[in-house]
């Protein structure tokens, strides 16, 4: 229950839910628990770059969808009991669907020459896909499985969280899948020709509609898993965590360096880290207020970001 | 007027233009020449001041330009047209030419006119532009929807619109035909003999060799032949660099 | 009667929140930073009013120049970026200038009461309109002065020399720059005249509500700032009057029958205008097509 507190009170940071943080043996331990949730922040990070590094676009209604992915995985598992590992698989799945409708819907029948149209269509899904879960749960927050919730481990004077730990070590394993997908096979080198070359890789006989697809259907999968993984360290959905994920993921992607996926994999480990790291020290109505200076001041002296490539550089 | 010492820019490994010297004076047209990726647009775009340099200098009237932005070199006197072409499509043939009004002498004006008065001086101004670059008919038309010759016309009537002293031309004759680009050639002698310089880039031959004063010629990266048409025509360089060497031997 | 008096206001707050966002976006630049300014111009307008005793139009000019200011100052460093990296840099300042407010207390005793902002409870009792005896009519014709001058003034901005300028930024900043055009110079110009702007529509919000707090001016007003120019479209200004009425009177208020319904439609029918009118719902095309209708057979003007 400590645990569920202790994490209400940093990704709804809105709610004015304060609650006093004797309760966490000393600053590290705090840095620590955000580093390992800044797992989720890493994934929703590689979305926001990947989509951006085969399109050129932003698609802002990625987080929602991530949201949404783990509810629809709620739906399974109230409809058949089923272990949380299907869940999770459920998430990643239903994340793969949203993922290319949102596609068909948002993107692929708007001008490229438009990008002004693609953003607001992409703020469009993301109000529906908010509004749709308001809808269907009649805005009540649900509970969500935590896997190992109940396990502490003792390291030193540490106590590392079992759930906290199965999701940075999911959010690992993911990451791997996909650097795999992306440089190991073929799928990943026709991903990497579009977002370097369309004309080109058009003429070599790439289907750019049908790579984009895949790109929405991937990261889709991907933000899903993320959903769920934010679900079971919050211990809750609510489809209030959309926008601050949302911004927490641009600006993971931002100071990872745009199209850059180890970038990405860092920022969010160090986003999270160091939002608990202010929290602890500044308090949780002013923690968010560093981390956008230190965005700000990332971008006027390191407009590249950490990995900054060539899909950033304009 | 214009001179270029050891004008060298490096793009990673690549030496796309590696220690050119280059003049350009006053009422002559400079023509440069080279094959594909011989380094022609990036000295254009490094005296336009759209790359840093990775070295040498660039004196412009007497000037060190080198590390000057872009726009402060326009109202020095450059101004340059694009090898793609790149009108403000959404605005009118009109607006295209007033919003590129930013010679020293337009810019002197009392600001509040400038700009926000409805035209005034200006406004004649472009009307003889646009009767010289024969677009008077097109002047509310939206550049995007004119056909590719006058669009090409109206990028050369934009440059021409900061009353530039030194013009730089990147392929103007590209896609025209024989008929547009008979009055390019005449339009370019009316303008070289009111002094102005011109530094064309083309790689259609025969313009070049008729229009051109002096031609220089550039070879990754290098000026491998400077001189008249005659000469450059009949420099065995000039031929190797065109043919290959195969062919040439 | 006071429900259609209750939209007009808001219909007028809010064309003044997305003409902010207009400027901005006609030089190519999204900015999520208008819900910031907005903020700016509605805590300094209410301060100004409540605990220093000025009057409204000295107070809104104020919190116009202090927004604008702050948006020149933050135009320079946000603008060396562009797409992706321009909108969360925007979104970062915005949502910073929010939590600012969120620990902002400055509070004075007045009487029994404590005036001024206090930090997550919000900024209450800006009561200028009710203690100047000003009716919610008054308070309406006010707004649409204020809407109808800033309108105007762009109306004319759009047909001078600088609107072309803007444009022609918004449109190839590389060949702006080589037609001697200093683009830093025009965009910070157009963040700072949006500042202004977003800054008289926040100080006249504030007073109309007569509480803030920063949980309004968060990421969702933002999005809603540059919605209205993107889905009114940008050939000219009544393109986001347009679109302020149609989100915030038809979407928002016109279908309130729907119940719960209606936020479904909301984002379902911005996706759809987006789709079907990519350039808004007011284009260029559409614009030329009425003028030649009003204009009754005479060749339409340009320029």
């Amino acid at each position: 229950m400590a645990a569920r507190r202790h994490c209400n009170r940093v990704y709804v940071p809105d709610s004015g839910f304060v609650v006093d943080y004797l309760d966490l043996i000393d600053a590290v331990q705090s840095v620590a628990d955000g580093v390992l949730f800044g797992a989720t922040y890493a994934l929703l990070g590689i979305g926001f770059t990947l989509i951006f590094g085969v399109m050129h676009k932003i698609n802002l209604s990625f987080a929602a969808a991530s949201i949404g992915a783990a509810y629809v995985s709620l739906l399974i598992l109230a409809g058949f009991k089923a272990p949380a590992i299907l869940v999770f698989l459920t998430a990643a799945l239903a994340g793969g669907v949203i993922g290319a409708l949102v596609y068909l819907v948002g993107f692929k029948f708007i001008p490229l020459a438009n990008p002004l149209a693609t953003l607001m269509s992409t703020v469009g899904l993301l109000l529906l896909i908010d509004e749709i879960i308001v809808h269907s749960t009649d805005g009540v927050p649900l509970n969500y499985p935590a896997l190992f919730s109940d396990v502490i481990i003792p390291a030193g004077p540490f106590n590392i969280r079992g759930d906290l730990v199965f999701v940075f070590v999911l959010g690992c394993v993911c990451m791997a899948v996909l650097l795999t997908l992306l440089y190991r096979t073929k799928l990943g080198l026709a991903t990497r020709a579009v977002s370097q070359q369309p004309v080109a890789s058009q003429l070599c006989g790439i289907s750019i509609t049908r790579v984009n697809l895949l790109t929405f259907v991937i990261t889709g999968m991907v933000g899903g898993i993320a959903g769920a993984m934010t679900g079971a360290a919050i211990g809750m959905l609510s489809p209030l965590l959309s926008l601050p994920l949302t911004v927490k993921g641009l600006i993971v992607t931002v100071i990872g360096g745009l199209g850059s996926i180890p970038g990405a994999i860092i920022a969010g480990l160090v986003v999270g880290g160091l939002e608990n790291f202010f929290q602890f020290f500044r308090g949780v109505t002013e923690r968010d207020l560093y981390i956008m200076l230190l965005l700000f001041a990332f971008l006027v002296f390191k407009p590249g970001g950490l990995f900054a490539t060539s899909a950033g550089r304009d | 007027m214009l001179e270029l010492h050891r004008l060298t820019k490096h793009f990673g490994g690549v030496r796309a233009v590696d220690g050119v010297d280059l003049i350009v004076n006053p009422g002559e047209v400079l023509g440069l020449i080279g094959p594909n990726g011989s380094g022609k647009s990036t000295t254009v775009n490094l005296i336009c001041g759209l790359f840093p340099l990775t070295s040498g200098l660039i004196m412009f009237k007497g000037e060190d330009i080198s590390a000057l932005p872009p726009h402060e070199r326009v109202t020095r006197g450059i101004a340059r047209t694009f090898q793609n072409i790149r009108l403000f499509g959404q605005l009118t043939v009109w607006q295209n030419l007033w919003v590129a009004q930013n010679s020293a002498e337009q810019r002197r004006q009392n600001p509040v006119r400038r700009w926000f008065g409805g035209g005034g001086s200006a406004r004649e101004d472009i009307g003889r532009t646009l009767e010289f670059f024969d677009l008077a008919h097109k002047r509310d038309e939206l550049a995007g929807n004119l056909a590719f010759g006058e669009q090409r016309r109206l990028e050369f009537a934009r440059a021409f619109a900061a009353k530039p002293v030194l013009l730089l031309l990147d392929e103007p004759a590209a896609g025209m035909n024989a008929e547009e680009i008979d009055q390019l050639d005449a339009r370019i002698r009316t303008l070289r003999d009111t002094g102005m310089a011109i530094l064309l880039i083309e790689h259609h031959v025969e313009l070049v060799m008729s229009v051109a004063d002096r031609i220089a010629v550039l070879n990754f990266g290098q000026k491998i032949a400077e001189g008249s048409p005659a000469e450059v025509q009949n420099n065995p360089l000039v031929r190797e660099a065109y043919l290959g060497t195969a062919t040439a031997a | 009667m006071d429900f259609y008096l209750g939209l007009a206001q808001i219909i007028g707050v809010h064309t003044l929140l997305g003409l902010s966002a207009y400027c901005v976006l006609l030089t190519g630049q999204v900015s999520l930073a208008q819900a910031g300014f907005f903020a700016i111009g509605a805590y300094v307008a209410g301060m100004l009013t409540v605990l220093a005793g000025w009057s409204l139009v000295p107070a809104l000019l104020i919190s116009a120049l202090v927004s604008g200011a702050v948006a020149c100052a933050v135009g320079f460093p946000a603008l060396r970026v562009k797409g992706l990296m321009l909108v969360v840099a925007t979104t970062a300042f915005g949502e910073a200038v929010r939590l600012f407010f969120f620990n902002f207390t400055y509070q004075i005793q007045a009487g029994n009461l404590k005036l001024g902002p206090h930090g997550g409870e919000g900024f209450r009792q800006i009561r200028y309109f009710p203690e100047n005896g000003w009716s919610t009519l008054d308070v309406v014709i006010f707004i649409w002065i204020v809407v109808a001058l800033v309108m105007a003034a762009l109306w004319w901005l759009d047909r001078s020399r600088a609107g072309a300028v803007l444009r022609a930024v918004g449109e190839d900043e590389l060949a702006a720059q080589s037609s001697g055009i200093n683009i830093t110079a025009v965009k910070v110009s157009a963040m700072t005249i949006g500042g202004l702007i977003a800054g008289i529509g926040g100080g006249i919000f504030a007073h109309y509500t007569t509480h803030i707090e920063h949980i309004q001016f968060g990421v969702v007003l933002a999005t809603f700032a540059i919605a209205y120019p993107i889905l009114g479209g940008l050939s000219n200004v009544f393109g986001t009057l347009l679109a302020v009425i149609f989100i915030q009177g038809f979407l928002i208020e016109g279908l309130r029958f729907m119940g719960d319904w209606r936020n479904l439609l909301f984002g379902g029918l911005i996706v759809l205008a987006m789709n079907i009118r990519p350039r808004g719902l007011l284009d260029a095309g559409t614009t030329r097509a009425l003028k030649r209708l009003f204009s009754s057979g005479k060749e339409p003007s340009g320029a």
